[in-house]
């Protein structure tokens, strides 16, 4: 989705200007740890002074000597690189020789400053107070922050006790600051409010602490002024964390109990897993059980993220690491699962849930003959990201592909990117479509994750169809408040609060159908907010909702991977917008083409591509032989990239310029 | 390319050998073909064009002068050479049956020189009797007591470089010649008493409209030519003909514009009894132009001069453009370094070439022959792939004796394949809706021979 795409841009701007003044002004100008800072290579193990002889001894940490957080923000607030800075601090990574945005490992957080899988990283902290020089082992649980991921947001926070909470002192709270902060408040943790960016001209702190208080109750001398660019304010953070987050609750005399956060797939080592313990001890060799799937493994390496895999034999109670066992898929290792040893009994950590599909797309190879490439390529992806539901599928104009189901849109656009940049594989994706439920006269209900599997039955009449809503929540300067509510309106959206967060910013929720925000209602917002706009929404209940079903017709025949389910209101608009965006992509060829939206048989929407009306050389002797063999030669091969529907070729575009519809 | 190789000294020869029942017979065209000024929009650029256009000019000049343009004769030299070094891998030397002078002007040539010319390919390969011997003429770069030489030295077939009845068109295209010298021409071919001559016409020029193309094809039926060459202008990307203008915009014709020319010609002419015999083709009955004829079925030919290209033992090879590179190509050749022929010949390409030039006539593709080089499979796939354009009128099938299938026939062969190919004796592109798509509609079989 372009609006992923225009954020992302944005923040590598940004990020590129902050390497730049990382490297000439950057000073941390703080007493903490420059003694430590020897020898770091991001390769090979980092030295510290706990670590001399490269042994790290976790039983040092009881767990009142453990700090479990995470930080929390909007996009861009500086999130990422506030992480930098606490690693920096510590030791953990040596300064400026790391790369920016360390915790994002993939291409594609690192291109939009987001982050799509959980990380961990384990720091050590000499804490002085009054005298006493205690070490601490922090442990900084990098979570996604987009709703996308709002489950495994949850998860994640559920591994820790507190929460650094980053606000950027010019541009205030936002949209997924609300999300996030809720999502921490609700999981019980300890918040620490921080304002980031305060060296910004812009800066208006004490404007931002009081919408804190306004939305959040936070007591405003509670809050921390950080700017991680110059490192004011800094030294404050890692002694809040200590001070103010409470230790790991677990018992360090029960039977084992950890939280699976997340785990990843490694060439050499199989699946790693991000896991916290939350009772009793894990040991390298111990026979471990999951209480989703019930399947045991043998522990075979354990130990610490620091930044690296860091092997230490064991971790105890309220301590976060990685853990390598027989795991053959991350298909095994379910988010939020409770993993126990396995002769043992114990009660499950609560809250774990499979995870719940919001949007579908049909996921074809550009070039069809290409389908194992792409049957590769999504394996080895889905080996890293369990999170993608993955079904074969035909179509007849695409032929053998996929249908995919992703936990929202930034998970799909982030699933497109990674198999492009990782696998290399080129793909046409189908409009994305939500799950729709429909009621059949006879009383039988089914959800359609496919427009195209959805065939009228004469037989039986569907009497009531249901389309999944969200709750979505937008923060945007006042003067936008009017542009905001027609576009909401149009989208069919309900209001459900209105307020403002401070005399400049209002704050809206609104009720809105998937289904209407799927394309490009983010973009259409930034566009009518002149990029101010915030945004975020959280999954909401099931609506009734009349929706039938548009199909597109070429020369009478159904593409069936352009059908689409629409409200019947807009079926009209979005019909008649289909055909003239496809009369723009669509070739004239021999035939004329007439391109039709129809609902049931009825059509709505029509136009013509009258036939090509020449394609001729005119010359063909002897030096031309050659050269004409070769034009033709490019034609045929033109021929066979177009996708065939009855007598009509379709040109990749088009499938592409059909998503740009809403 | 450069100046020097703008068509004026461009000559080509090419050799064709017919392979008879059980012997070989060796037909040669000496010919520089058709490097006229369509064919230098069309391969080169518009920096070509003009650049061609000056030295046009300027051998004009010279012309009235002098018949000793010192860079004529060199370039003649080095042909001359290039013709005595090329090896003939034939055991014997058959007399050649077709000649053909073209590219550029070579009416600018003295008749001395084409004379040598002329007697070097004869004493290195013989001369049939009747052999066709064509040149290009562009109106005024000849006379009536030249064109008499000519006549002398063997010439009987002359192609007469017209492009268009209108001062404005013939202007804008950069032509050297006028309206007057047209006219001038027609009536010198006329008097000296050519019996076979072609008139070339191009449409599809800027600015050109229905009127004007009307005017020419009346124009062009009034004089009488044996052949008629009917050009649509064709527009090359990334030359500075194709920057200033885009194909189907003004002041070019739209596409329904220049396929309603193209209609035009083909319905006029046919009703002034020519045929028309392939896509840019008209003739009268027997008047066919042989030398072309040779490209189109497939048969193999030599060439002769700067970027020529020669079809021996089934390997195309093209000439240097550059008379640099062109000089430095006759020395190696003299030198015994180039090996030009090969044997390798790939049969899909064949295939591919037969396929993309027989279908390009209005005979077609003789399917029988076709299928015994190439196999049923590609021969039933051929005409399974064109089922829906007969339908829609752009392709004809005939049996044996040329008489069409219907549909309905079609429909029936069509389900055994058999049947199918032994029934079908001919595909045939229709004219003029299946030549204007003739594109599209070989490219679909390329698809089906190459997938």
């Amino acid at each position: 989705m372009s609006y992923f795409n225009r954020a992302s841009k944005a923040i590598q701007v940004a990020n590129r200007i902050y390497r730049f003044s990382l490297n000439h002004h950057y000073n941390l100008g703080l007493p903490y740890f420059a003694s430590n800072e020897h020898g770091f290579c991001s390769n090979s193990r980092n030295s510290n002074r706990r670590d001399d002889n490269n042994v790290i001894d976790l039983s040092q940490y009881p767990t009142d000597k453990i700090r479990n957080f995470s930080i929390i923000a909007h996009v861009d607030h500086g999130k990422s690189t506030l992480a930098d800075r606490l690693l920096e601090l510590t030791g953990t990574i040596k300064r400026g020789h790391g790369q920016p945005q360390y915790l994002d490992k993939l291409q594609v957080e690192r291109e939009r400053g987001i982050t799509v899988k959980a990380q961990t990283a384990t720091m050590f902290y000499n804490y002085e107070l009054e005298d006493s020089n205690t070490s601490y082992l922090l442990n900084l649980v990098d979570t996604p922050g987009h709703v996308d991921f709002s489950y495994e947001v949850s998860r994640s926070l559920a591994a820790c006790q507190g929460a650094l909470l980053v606000v950027d002192a010019a541009q205030g709270v936002q949209a997924q600051t609300v999300a996030n902060f809720y999502l921490a408040f609700e999981s019980n943790l300890a918040i620490i409010p921080v304002i980031n960016k305060i060296d910004q001209p812009t800066a208006d702190p004490d404007r931002v602490k009081a919408q804190l208080k306004s939305m959040f109750d936070l007591d405003t001398s509670d809050v921390l002024l950080t700017s991680a660019k110059t490192g004011q304010g800094l030294e404050h953070v890692l002694p809040a964390v200590i001070e103010r987050i409470p230790p790991p609750p677990g018992k360090s005399d029960s039977n084992l109990r950890m939280f699976l956060l997340d785990s990843y797939y490694d060439e050499y080592k199989g699946v790693i897993c991000h896991v916290a313990v939350v009772d009793g001890c894990l040991r390298k060799g111990d026979k471990i059980t999951s209480a989703a799937t019930s399947q045991s493994y043998e522990v075979l390496d354990v130990g610490i993220m620091h930044p690296e895999l860091r092997p230490t034999g064991f971790l105890l109670t309220g301590q976060v690491g990685y853990m390598v066992s027989g795991m053959r898929s991350t298909k095994e290792a379910r988010v939020g699962d409770t993993l126990f040893h396995s002769r043992t009994t114990v009660e499950p950590l609560p809250g774990f849930k499979p995870a719940k599909h919001m949007v579908f797309s049909g996921l074809y190879p550009a070039d069809g003959s290409d389908f194992e490439g792409l049957n590769h390529a999504i394996e080895r992806l889905t080996c890293n990201d369990a999170s993608v539901s993955v079904a074969r599928e035909s179509s007849t104009a695409l032929g053998l592909g996929f249908r995919c189901g992703f936990l929202g849109l930034l998970h799909m656009d982030v699933f497109h990117q990674r198999l492009e940049q990782e696998y290399g594989t080129h793909i046409i994706s189908t409009v994305p479509t939500v799950p729709y439920i429909f009621e059949y006269s006879d009383g039988s209900k089914v959800e359609v994750q496919n427009p195209a599997a959805f065939t009228a039955n004469p037989k039986i009449r569907v009497v009531a169809s249901w389309e999944p809503t969200v709750l979505a929540t937008i923060i945007i300067p006042s003067e936008y408040v009017g542009a905001v509510i027609n576009l909401c309106s149009e989208r069919r959206g309900e209001q459900i609060e209105y307020s403002f967060i401070d005399t400049q910013r209002a704050f809206m929720k609104y009720r809105l159908p998937l289904r209407e925000i799927v394309v490009d209602f983010y973009n259409e917002l930034k566009s009518i907010t002149s990029g101010y706009a915030s945004f975020d929404y959280e999954d909401s209940e099931y609506v009734a909702s009349d929706v039938v079903k548009l199909d597109i017709l070429l020369n009478g025949q159904p593409v069936d991977a352009m059908a689409t389910i629409v409200h019947k209101l807009k079926a009209q608009r979005v019909g008649r917008e289909l055909v003239e965006k496809l009369k723009k992509y669509i070739d004239r060829q021999m035939f004329e083409i007439t391109i039709q939206a129809a609902i049931d048989s009825k059509v709505i929407a029509r136009e013509t591509i009258s036939a090509m009306r020449k394609n001729v050389l005119a010359k063909c002797y002897g030096g031309d032989v050659t050269r004409k063999k070769k034009l033709l030669e490019k034609q045929k091969e033109g021929k066979k990239r177009m996708k065939r529907v009855g007598s009509v070729d379709i040109p990749q575009e088009a499938f592409h310029a059909i998503l740009k519809v809403s | 390319m450069t100046c020097e190789c703008a068509g004026i000294e461009r000559k080509k020869a090419d050799c064709e050998r017919v392979e008879g029942a059980n012997n070989l017979i060796n037909v040669f065209g000496f010919f520089d073909r058709g490097d006229d000024f369509a064919d230098c929009i069309e391969y080169f650029t518009i920096s070509a064009l003009f650049s061609f256009v000056f030295l046009l000019c300027f051998f004009a000049a010279v012309h009235e002068t002098s018949e000793d343009d010192p860079r004529i004769s060199n370039y003649i030299q080095i042909l001359i050479r290039e013709i005595e070094a090329t090896q003939t891998h034939f055991d014997q030397h058959p007399p050649l049956q077709t000649i053909f002078f073209g590219g550029g002007t070579p009416s600018l040539v003295p008749p001395r020189l084409v004379a040598k010319v002329l007697e070097t390919l004869r004493s290195k390969f013989g001369l049939c009797l009747d052999a066709e011997i064509s040149m290009e003429m562009d109106p005024g770069t000849f006379d009536a007591k030249k064109l008499k030489e000519l006549m002398g030295l063997g010439v009987n077939r002359v192609s007469l470089g017209v492009q268009a009845f209108q001062e404005e068109l013939l202007k804008a295209c950069g032509r050297a010649h006028g309206l007057e010298e047209v006219h001038e021409a027609i009536e010198i071919v006329g008097s000296c008493g050519v019996e076979n001559w072609s008139m070339d016409l191009i449409s599809s020029l800027p600015n050109q409209t229905q009127e004007m193309w009307e005017e020419s094809l009346r124009l062009t039926i009034e004089a009488k030519p044996t052949h008629v060459s009917v050009y649509d202008l064709q527009i090359e990307k990334d030359t500075k003909f194709g920057s200033l203008y885009t194909p189907g915009e003004f002041p070019l014709p739209s596409d329904t514009q220049s396929a309603k020319f193209y209609r035009m010609a083909s319905r006029k002419l046919a009703e002034a009894n020519y045929n028309h015999y392939e896509v840019s083709s008209y003739s009268k009955n027997g008047f066919e132009c042989k030398h072309n004829y040779t490209y189109w079925i497939n048969k193999p030919f030599y060439a002769f001069g700067l970027g020529s290209a020669s079809y021996i033992n089934g390997t195309r090879y093209s000439r240097p453009k550059k008379l640099k590179d062109y000089t430095t190509y006759v020395q190696n050749l003299e030198g015994g370094l180039v090996d030009i022929q090969e044997d390798d010949v790939d049969e899909g390409e064949m295939a591919m070439d037969i396929v993309m030039l027989s279908l390009r006539t209005s005979k077609g593709l003789e399917l029988k022959s076709f299928r015994e080089d190439f196999g049923s499979a590609v021969a039933v796939e051929l005409c399974k792939v064109y089922e829906p354009y007969m339908k829609s009128g752009h392709v004809a099938f005939l049996d044996y004796r040329r008489r069409e299938i219907t549909e309905d026939e079609f429909s029936s062969l069509v389900l055994d394949d058999e049947k199918l190919e032994n029934e079908i004796g001919f595909i045939r592109l229709s004219d003029p809706d299946g030549f204007l798509l003739s594109n599209e509609l070989i490219s679909l079989a390329f698809g089906v021979m190459d997938p």
